[in-house]
């Protein structure tokens, strides 16, 4: 049981730790050594056994040290006396005829991290340089950064640097690998490890002997590299080319991240690396990790706002399937509009609709779906008029799982706008304003007035009574300026006679001929390169940031954008040149 | 500005302290180029990095929420960060819907969920999460490999093997043995002979010698590998993922396609492998034993195999008029408003399944919570309901095309509630054996660079991926 009984469970191992005939068995021995680390697993606190410990570290078998040091590694820190005790025994082992053995005890020493031992790890870390045995150096050029991390402030020793330095030729890639991270943590302060021509081109040239956790490093630190002339330039990427279109996502995200940065003044070259890219970034969508698929389709995000045409064709492998995960189905949706073109709009209208009635019964699913198709519908009618019909369709009967304001917001609009088409638009609009007092979000209470309005001029008779009671509570009732003005300027507007009424708030639309418009005009590579392959494109706030930036087209009032003045807006921070212009 | 001009002085004086970095013979090799002819125009804007910091700790996590095992590569973290984990656990509801990236004051969290379980990775700074995810996979994947599974039981019960092999695969933090091979030889797996005979003699389960593979002039192959018996055989699995709509018309299919080898050689055999078809491969990823530029030119594989088990390749067909669809599914699902009842039926038939037999097929839905339960006939295999998850699985094992396997039958349904909007989805697993529906074929095998002759054999079968009807 975790949790409970830890002092005495801790006191029955102590005992069994140090009974002589239990020491004396090997077997029972390392069985009791390994009752403790169980419990440690488990989430005891079994640091008071920390001298019997110690004691069992002088042994030959090589499993029993592994455990031992794995116990001795998590609380070292709180014991730094005691392990003064532990670090004659590791240096013996550092002297061991069995590489295994050395490489298992140098290690160690470094994981204990207490600046009282530095001393004594430095000479055996030395002599590890130069051992004889591929994963000794390993572990001995890593345990250099250790050693520096434990005393960030102390000199660095220059002999060690230029060691490291020196080892970057080594013929194992991993001990490579090594020192390239060593040296990137050692010398910090001063920007990382010195990548100059000699070492990128040497590093360049060893890539493909690296697995690809080493490439993908190599890559990183390449990122630094600026080529000295065009045809170095052209050179490094041809040599990429093969990493570009690697099967490990890994590495051919490494890889574009690279080409991005050293091409960033030669666009036409680093859009044709996106264009390159695509088809491998597209399998990793269908990966079958669902976190890899994930990462996948957020990065594939970050490439359509330069190139949004770019997977166009590929548009039904975003489409969800029914099994997985919310997070995802958010994505693919997103991605879904914008790969809409004229040719697939009808298709992922009809995959969109299937996932308004097809959504789970879970609530939160239901949810963030049903806002993503309908803000998703907003932005196709907005954006191609001609799909209208089939979004009309669509509409009746996903109000009910609607419960974000956004999407609720969104759902008002294409109420007002295609009002003549849904027929039980004045219905839903009727309910809402009986409902208007307890509304709390004023953007929803404009959009509803805004749609109430113009279904009025659609079908006056159904609406008459309903927009009637709306405008004498927004006008007599409510105490917030802009609703008052806006239910004002309407009111006034009614009184001039429904022609004029009509030719306002039925003004501008966006040309049908005008066929797709893709929504955001093109980014330049350079505004997102530098956040691909890391976090941020995943994290959830990029997600909100970029879709409140595509918020209504009606209600820009938070961030008015230059394409605003597409919409025939009426919100209050509008209000002002309409009135005037119409007057 | 002023730290790339600090930055162009560090460089000068280690290219003074370092002798090799002042030769200027180091240039890149290339054996063509691709890339060239665009002009330069203006001076490379700045650029941001991040530190080298990668994968601090690791906790495992079962579907309960309890942690069981928890590996720190740099300082200890305490298990309190994993309550971020905790919190977003419980909002997900599901725990397939924890999102696998959050961000905690001061870490970030990185998680995969595999096998009901949760590898969570502790972060410190800002890192390529394609690379974390990718090696949290790859341990999730040496477990499966070690111990035939990957879940919490086997995990706990192999504790010491576990901690040996985290503890290789990473060191400070970075990826450091991942290779299958590699980590055998350093750390033999459990097998149940060894380890009685282990129990009765004390002996460990570490391997005695220094690994070969690392000093091989092939990286993924070891020197010195004899077999009494030389064998190589390859196995061509394809999964079809396919989403069908309710008309029966297919609203896209592909096939994740993967040649897997068993290969037992002695020596350094050299393989060719040819395709009857190869066209039909346009998106392929290959171990990086096969030789891409042949590929390239010749559409043929060239390859130093790895000694054993290896995945020599995958590929994806993705154009929707190579995909055959195997079955075809005739359904209605019916929830009835009076009565609160539900009807049910489907049949199975075989669509497009080239004269070769259509074997465990099993039909699951995910019912809505509505139905309490089911009562139905099958008129081949068995049928199940669970009550809790709601999943109904019709079992029905091999397709007869004679007399074609239906289920049918009432759906009982809670009273007072709503109707379910929506009708479940069908999703469908089957398998076809000495047959890629892709229709690709290997012709020929053959093997330079030894005198021996060994056996071969290559075997295909099909499967069902994310096959799924809706309905």
């Amino acid at each position: 049981m975790p949790y409970l009984g830890g002092e005495e469970t801790v006191r029955e191992l102590r005992r069994a730790l140090s009974n002589p005939n239990v020491q004396s068995d090997p077997l029972r021995y390392r069985n009791t050594i390994l009752k403790v680390i169980r419990t440690m697993s488990q989430g005891v606190d079994v640091s008071g056994l920390f001298s019997e410990m110690v004691k069992a570290c002088a042994t030959v078998d090589v499993v029993q040290k592994k455990l031992v040091y794995v116990f001795l590694c998590s609380y070292a820190t709180l014991n730094p006396e005691l392990s003064l005790l532990v670090i004659n025994s590791l240096r013996k082992d550092c002297q061991d005829p069995n590489p295994m053995v050395r490489s298992l005890a140098l290690r160690n020493m470094t994981n204990l991290r207490l600046p009282s031992l530095v001393e004594y790890v430095e000479q055996p870390l030395t002599a590890g340089l130069r051992d004889r045995a591929a994963c000794v150096r390993r572990v001995a050029v890593l345990g250099w950064a250790k050693l520096h991390n434990l005393q960030p402030s102390s000199e660095i020793d220059a002999v060690v640097v230029n060691e490291l330095y020196s080892l970057l030729r080594d013929p194992d890639p991993v001990v490579m690998v090594n020192c390239l991270r060593a040296l990137e943590e050692i010398l910090k302060e001063e920007g990382g490890v010195a990548i100059n021509k000699p070492i990128t081109h040497h590093l360049l040239n060893r890539l493909k002997e690296c697995d690809i956790w080493g490439q993908c490093e190599v890559l990183r630190v390449l990122q630094r590299y600026r080529p000295q002339s065009e045809d170095e330039l052209f050179d490094i990427l041809s040599l990429l080319d093969s990493f570009l279109v690697s099967p490990h996502p890994p590495v051919m995200a490494a890889t574009l991240s690279l080409f991005l940065s050293v091409s960033s003044s030669l666009p036409a070259v680093s859009l044709a690396a996106l264009e390159r890219v695509s088809g491998p970034l597209l399998a990793a969508c269908g990966s079958g990790s669902r976190e890899m698929r994930f990462a996948a389709v957020c990065h594939i995000q970050l490439l359509l706002r330069s190139v949004p045409g770019l997977l166009g064709v590929h548009y039904k492998r975003f489409f969800c399937g029914y099994a997985e995960p919310a997070y995802i189905k958010e994505r693919k949706m997103q991605v879904l509009v914008e790969l809409v073109n004229d040719e697939n709009v009808a298709m992922i209208l009809d995959e969109l609709k299937g996932y308004c009635t097809d959504v789970n019964t879970d609530t939160a699913q239901a949810a963030i779906s049903a806002i993503a198709v309908v803000q998703t519908m907003r932005d196709l009618v907005w954006v191609c008029p001609q799909c209208s019909d089939t979004v009309c369709l669509a509409l009746e009967g996903c109000e009910e799982t609607l419960q974000d304001i956004q999407g609720r917001q969104a759902l008002l609009w294409l109420l007002g706008v295609y009002g003549e088409r849904i027929s039980s638009a004045p219905y839903t609009l009727e309910v809402l304003i009986d409902g208007v007092r307890s509304e709390a979000s004023l953007g929803i209470k404009m959009e509803l007035l805004t749609a109430t309005m113009r279904l009025f001029l659609c079908r006056p008779a159904e609406t008459q009574d309903m927009l009637g009671r709306l405008l004498h509570y927004c006008i007599e009732e409510t105490t917030d300026m802009c609703m008052r003005d806006q239910a004002l300027l309407y009111y006034r507007l009614l009184h001039c006679g429904i022609e004029e009424t009509r030719k306002v708030l039925q003004g501008r639309r966006s040309d049908p001929s005008l066929g797709v418009l893709i929504g955001r005009p093109t980014k330049p590579v350079s505004q997102w390169a530098r956040c691909f392959n890391t976090l941020e494109p995943l994290s959830q706030g990029a997600v909100e940031a970029e879709s409140a930036s595509r918020g209504s087209p009606e209600h820009m009032t938070y961030n008015p954008k230059p394409n605003a003045d597409l919409s025939d807006t009426l919100s209050c921070s509008h209000i002002q040149e309409i009135h005037s212009g119409e007057s | 500005m002023n730290h790339s001009q600090g930055f162009l002085k560090d460089i000068q004086i280690s290219c003074l302290v370092v002798g090799w970095l002042l030769s200027n013979t180091a240039s890149i090799i290339l054996s063509f180029r691709v890339w060239g002819g665009q002009s330069m125009t203006d001076s490379a804007p700045s650029w941001f990095f991040y530190s080298a910091e990668m994968i601090h700790s690791l906790f495992l996590i079962n579907h309960l929420g309890d942690i069981f095992l928890e590996k720190h590569w740099k300082s200890v973290i305490s298990r309190s960060v994993c309550d971020y984990f905790f919190e977003a656990r419980e909002k997900a509801v599901d725990p397939e819907n924890v999102p696998p990236v959050l961000q905690t004051p001061h870490h970030y969290l990185i998680s995969i969920y595999r096998g009901k379980l949760f590898f969570l990775s502790v972060i410190q700074t800002e890192v390529p999460p394609l690379f974390v995810i990718e090696f949290l996979h790859r341990v999730a994947d040496t477990f499966q490999d070690y111990f035939g599974e990957c879940s919490e039981s086997v995990i706990s019960d192999n504790l010491v093997i576990v901690y040996e092999l985290l503890e290789e695969m990473l060191d400070n933090g970075f990826p450091l043995a991942t290779e299958s091979n590699v980590l055998k030889e350093m750390i033999r797996p459990p097998n149940i002979l060894r380890s009685v005979v282990n129990t009765l003699t004390g002996g460990s389960n570490v391997g005695e010698t220094l690994p070969q593979g690392q000093l091989s002039n092939i990286p993924w192959r070891r020197a010195g590998v004899k077999y009494a018996n030389n064998e190589a055989y390859f196995d061509v699995t394809e999964e079809i993922d396919a989403i069908v709509d309710k008309s029966g018309t297919t609203v896209s299919a592909e096939i994740q396609g993967v040649i897997e080898a068993c290969v037992k050689l002695s020596g350094m055999p050299d393989l060719t492998m040819s395709f009857m078809n190869p066209r039909l491969l346009d998106d392929v990823s290959f171990h990086p034993c096969v030789r891409f530029r042949r590929w390239e030119s010749e559409r043929v594989l060239s390859f130093i195999p790895p000694d054993g088990n290896f995945t020599l390749m995958t590929y994806h067909i993705s154009s929707q008029n190579l995909v055959a669809i195997p079955v075809y599914v005739k359904q209605s699902i019916n929830f009835f408003e009076a009565g609160s009842c539900g009807r049910l039926d489907i049949t199975i038939g075989p669509k497009q399944t080239m004269g070769k037999t259509v074997e465990d097929l099993k039909v699951t839905i995910h019912m809505p919570k509505a139905v309490l339960n089911a009562n139905l006939t099958a008129t081949q295999g068995n049928y199940t309901y669970d009550c809790t998850t709601k999943m109904l699985v019709w079992d029905i094992g091999k397709l007869n095309p004679q007399k074609l396997p239906n289920l049918r039958g009432s759906l009982s349904m809670q009273t007072g509630v709503p109707n379910p909007e929506e009708n479940p989805s069908l999703n469908i697993d089957l398998k076809i054996q000495q047959l890629a529906i892709s229709g690709l074929k290997v012709s020929r095998l053959d093997m330079y660079g030894e005198k021996y002759k060994p056996f071969k054999g290559v075997k295909y079968v099909t499967k069902a991926g994310k096959f799924q009807v809706r309905t």
